[in-house]
């Protein structure tokens, strides 16, 4: 009678000793993240590291005011030279109106609209964009824009744009951390990629379970919004960056 | 006493394995979202970057600007219009690759098992870092060429022309700003050898770089 209440009392024991040793080594594993998440974060030092990211994100957003300013301004001159071209017509000559229009068509100078598809992407529900530190499967990245305009450019896509943000044969999609740059400009989720084309053989490229790939999987297990649709009137917008071309030059070609 | 004193030093041993377990698995999981984000193909975070970025698109639009200004006083002027239209022609022909230009700029040739995702980001590296014009394996990107598709066999299509290896990637810019954007650490090139085995690179800056006019 005496071992078998020893028995128990020694089995309540190992019982509560066992919760315990639980509790202790829950604490720790949570104690051990906690400490190298603090240690490994890559947060500048500062004394006053609020002012200086607030500071920063100030810095920012005037430039990207500014920059829309200028873009405007761009395409206001543009519109000007247009109907300052048109205007003198006589001493410009009709052939030479008819190839620059023509030139300025193909290169993106004129907003194009007609039937296509509209595909809007956005990041997963639970993550911040906002952090500068979050490194995330579950953004959208320049990359997936990237993938996407060059499948739109196998469909045979006759205008892309992003956002709203032209993309010609010189735009570049990029990313600094989490902030996504096409052409350079600042562009925000939810990313709308819009094509001019033939709906069909767009949408039957990006259904094409090859096609996108790390965006097809992540979409899947990472809650990445991805949704494409076909659309009668589509508008592209005119190009509204600077065509550098200060280092091209034309090849003389020698007389025969 | 001495049966609690036992427990106690259990206790903290156990508590101090956890601390160190826990901070290796919450390293790991770090080095592997490092890894992720490599395969993301996508730059680090860095708002000094962000910042120069903006700052030189903000200098090049008001470039852009004076030269716009100046071209609209050209047409608004009769006698002057006629030639700002045929410079704003030339201006256009060269871009659109109805011409054949040159150039400084950067020749690049990636040897080995590349896929397509690879020339996308390096020549969108080029672009972001200012080229004005780019060539694949000699075919000029213009607003008409289609994109990289990889047909079943495993090999890369450019404008239904399939590209041999090497791929010879060619851009005209200024030329140190070119090669920096590639060589960079942590840039286009450091990932690529990082993640693609055997591949073989090279990127020279070139004191002219011609490219055809598209046919």
């Amino acid at each position: 009678m005496y071992k078998e209440a020893m028995n128990k009392a020694e089995e309540q024991q190992f019982e509560k000793d066992w919760k315990l040793s639980a509790v202790f080594v829950v604490t720790g594993l949570f104690i051990g993240a906690l400490l190298t998440v603090q240690f490994q974060s890559s947060i500048p030092s500062a004394t006053f590291l609020s002012d200086e990211l607030r500071a920063q994100k100030e810095l920012i957003d005037g430039y990207v005011d500014h920059q829309g300013l200028l873009k405007s301004k761009i395409v206001g001159l543009r519109t000007e030279i247009s109907a300052a071209q048109e205007k003198a017509e006589a001493s410009i000559q009709t052939a030479n109106l008819e190839t620059l229009k023509g030139l300025k068509e193909e290169i993106g100078l004129t907003s194009l609209r007609g039937p296509g598809v509209e595909i809007v992407i956005d990041d997963g529900i639970f993550v911040n964009r906002d952090n500068p530190d979050t490194v995330s499967q579950s953004l959208v990245h320049a990359s997936d824009l990237r993938d996407v305009v060059n499948i739109l450019r196998t469909a045979r896509a006759t205008g892309i744009a992003i956002n709203g943000q032209r993309v010609v044969a010189t735009s570049s999609i990029s990313s600094v951390g989490n902030t996504i740059l096409v052409n350079n400009f600042h562009l925000l989720p939810p990313f709308t990629v819009s094509a001019l084309g033939d709906p069909e053989i767009i949408m039957q490229r990006l259904n094409d379970p090859m096609a996108l790939p790390d965006l097809t999987k992540r979409t899947q297990d990472l809650n990445i919004q991805f949704s494409a649709q076909s659309q009668e009137g589509i508008l592209i917008p005119e190009f509204s960056g600077n065509l550098n071309s200060r280092y091209i030059s034309e090849v003389d070609v020698p007389n025969q | 006493m001495a049966k609690l004193q036992k427990f106690k030093k259990r206790e903290v041993s156990m508590l101090l394995t956890a601390v160190l377990l826990g901070f290796l698995i919450a390293l790991q999981a770090r080095s592997f979202e490092d890894v992720s984000d490599v395969i993301n193909r996508n730059n680090r975070s860095d708002v000094f970057r962000e910042i120069q970025i903006l700052k030189d698109t903000n200098d090049q639009l008001r470039d852009e600007i004076d030269d716009l200004e100046d071209q609209l006083v050209k047409v608004s002027n009769n006698q002057d219009a006629l030639e700002s239209v045929r410079e704003e022609i030339d201006q256009y022909e060269a871009l659109t690759g109805r011409i054949d230009i040159s150039g400084p700029g950067v020749h690049v040739q990636l040897a080995g098992d590349i896929q397509a995702i690879w020339l996308t980001d390096t020549v969108n590296e080029l672009l972001s870092a200012g080229a004005e014009a780019v060539s694949v394996n000699s075919i000029r990107l213009t607003n008409k060429t289609t994109g990289f598709d990889t047909i079943p066999s495993g090999q890369i299509m450019l404008n239904s022309v399939i590209l041999n290896e090497p791929y010879t990637i060619e851009a005209i810019g200024e030329r140190e700003v070119l090669e920096e954007a590639l060589i960079q650490p942590e840039g286009i090139i450091e990932r690529l050898q990082r993640i693609v085995s055997d591949v073989e690179v090279i990127v020279e800056q070139r004191d002219s770089v011609t490219m055809e006019k598209v046919l």
